[in-house]
């Protein structure tokens, strides 16, 4: 093959810098008909004034949705703290001890 | 939750854990300087909604899933004059705003002469972006930066470093905007010309300039780490890569110190690559007179107290940091001709860097955790009793966790009397050594290179 291209100019055929992707594509679950009844896990990363935003999502949602439970975020503990990897890795298993129905994660800041 | 200017990196984050279509629901704003009564407004008028939203419908703010085509390794992608193939990967977000060498097959063929591992093999995983680092990119990005091919086993073992999960590169983008930094140990510090004198931090050298541009690239191109427009990088303000650098190895070994390599475990002369976060460097430090307490009583202030004083909170956050301190050979030798050994200093700075609790937890709260007590974690265990000694919030606590959790390297100018300080991020790129694997004719390859 000519190197030069068309300008005459030295032509470089180069690769691809990038690396082969290694995500794990995972199904959603399908969302929830109503909240009225249901079980809401707090998952907190102890920054940002979450606990405050909790306390008044918490009130308005009780208003909203009879019967509405909330799992507080203490349960899970800090999940962007000193102990994150070990606590996050029992997330999973609280959920399901809780009887979790949906999750609100926060807060990304 | 995901607050306004982090939407894009929440978007990136969540294709990368393979979850692009999660449901995200926006808090319209910056939360830390919002009053009370605004944090309130928007979380009831306009948060609430979403996460109503989002958890009933599954809308919200989310990342569209898209295919990619990823070429086969030796596939070639682009043909084009020099300045072809860099705008071709600007435009892509390949490159990093710097002229790039074009990785053709020729030259990262010639690379991989200098490692005899198969051009196939994960090094590891990079999230957030989630691609696989191999010898074979780790050689093309290495073309790209400018390096020579016989940095390979350094280029391998500085990403061997990073895709360790202790290191958390995952981490990369938070907004400290904090920096990798290699410090490479051992004869082949000497063998590929790397400086480790006068101006050991700047550009100039290529060894250690091509390869502290080459893991910020690396970075940008394997874990998704750009800043605007993809936003996986969420570093505010950020800060540029840093050269590579070495230990003056050969001042050490005058003073009768241990070298770097063997404060991280090794042994003397074993070749190794060490990396670690810095998230601030110290000012400049000097610092004189034959008595060497004047010396550590000004490192514990400008670097201890100055430049670390403020950033301990957060290591305490996080129960645990690891700050570097690079002595200028001159001053290091100060300290060992007064039988000083580079614990001594590290007991020193233990001892004698200290802040008010009550300082440290506001400059805490402000940076974000707005839920850390220093009296929690005391009773967690994850900090010592020395935070808790009493409850007077503004009692001395020090800044320092651990006397050897201080790094300290010797380079710099052997004419001046300056030291610095760097300053790690918590957590987030603690250091990690790798062993640096060299072919069984590296001698050879290297005399022909």
């Amino acid at each position: 093959m000519n190197n030069r291209t068309e300008a005459g100019v030295p032509a470089y055929d180069v690769v691809w810098p990038l690396g082969r992707s290694a995500v794990l594509h995972s199904t959603p679950n399908l969302p929830l008909q109503d909240l009225t009844g249901k079980t809401i896990a707090e998952l907190w990363d102890y920054v940002f004034h979450g606990d405050r935003i909790l306390a008044i999502l918490r009130e308005k949602l009780a208003a909203r949705y009879p019967g509405i439970r909330f799992i507080p975020y203490e349960v899970f503990g800090n999940l962007h703290g000193a102990q994150q990897r070990q606590l996050l890795a029992k997330v999973p298993e609280l959920l399901k001890e809780h009887g979790a129905d949906a999750v609100i994660s926060l807060v990304g800041a | 939750m995901i607050a306004s200017a982090f939407l894009r990196q929440a978007a990136v984050v969540a294709k990368g854990m393979g979850m692009p279509d999660m449901a995200i629901a926006e808090y319209p704003g910056v939360p830390m300087v919002e009053s009370l009564e605004d944090l309130q407004k928007k979380v009831e008028e306009e948060l609430l909604p979403r996460i109503v939203s989002g958890l009933t419908s599954g809308s919200g703010t989310t990342a569209k899933a898209m295919s990619e085509i990823e070429p086969t390794q030796r596939a070639i992608v682009f043909r084009g004059s020099l300045e072809e193939v860099n705008d071709y990967f600007q435009r892509r977000l390949w490159s990093d705003g710097l002229p790039i060498i074009p990785p053709t097959l020729a030259k990262v063929d010639r690379f991989l002469q200098f490692t005899d591992r198969d051009p196939n093999e994960v090094i590891g995983r990079v999230p957030v972006a989630n691609r696989l680092a191999t010898v074979w990119n780790i050689a093309v990005n290495g073309v790209m930066s400018g390096c020579r091919p016989e940095y390979l086993p350094v280029l391998l073992a500085a990403v061997e470093a990073i895709t360790d999960p202790a290191y958390k590169i995952e981490d990369a983008g938070s907004t400290p905007g904090w920096e990798s930094l290699i410090v490479v140990s051992g004869p082949i510090a000497k063998e590929l010309g790397f400086h480790s004198g006068q101006g050991v931090m700047r550009p100039g050298f290529q060894a250690n300039t091509s390869i502290g541009r080459f893991l910020r690239l690396f970075l940008r191109n394997m874990g998704g780490f750009h800043h605007a427009p993809e936003g996986a990088d969420k570093g505010s303000i950020g800060q540029s890569f840093l050269v590579a650098a070495a230990e003056n190895e050969d001042a050490v070994a005058a003073i009768g110190w241990q070298p770097y390599s063997v404060d991280r475990g090794f042994k003397a002369g074993d070749n190794i690559v060490t990396v670690q976060s810095v998230v601030a460097i110290s000012a400049p430090v000097y610092t004189g007179s034959e008595n060497v307490i004047e010396h550590a009583e000004i490192i514990a202030d400008v670097i201890g107290q100055r430049a670390c004083g403020y950033w301990t909170a957060i290591g305490m956050v996080y129960s645990h940091w690891h700050p570097l301190l690079m002595l200028g050979p001159s001053i290091a030798r100060v300290f060992a001709r007064a039988g000083w050994s580079k614990d001594d200093l590290r007991n020193y700075l233990y001892e004698n860097v200290r802040i008010k609790a009550s300082l440290a937890q506001r400059y805490a709260w402000y940076a974000g955790p707005t839920g850390f007590r220093i009296e929690a974690e005391v009773k967690k265990g994850l900090l010592s009793k020395a935070y808790a000694e009493s409850d007077d919030p503004d009692r001395l606590v020090p800044v320092f966790q651990k006397p050897e959790w201080i790094g300290i390297m010797v380079a710099g100018d052997e004419g001046r009397n300056q030291s610095k300080g760097y300053v790690s991020n918590h957590t987030q790129g603690p250091p990690v050594s790798k062993l640096v694997r060299l072919t069984a004719n590296w001698q050879r390859l290297l005399d022909s290179s």
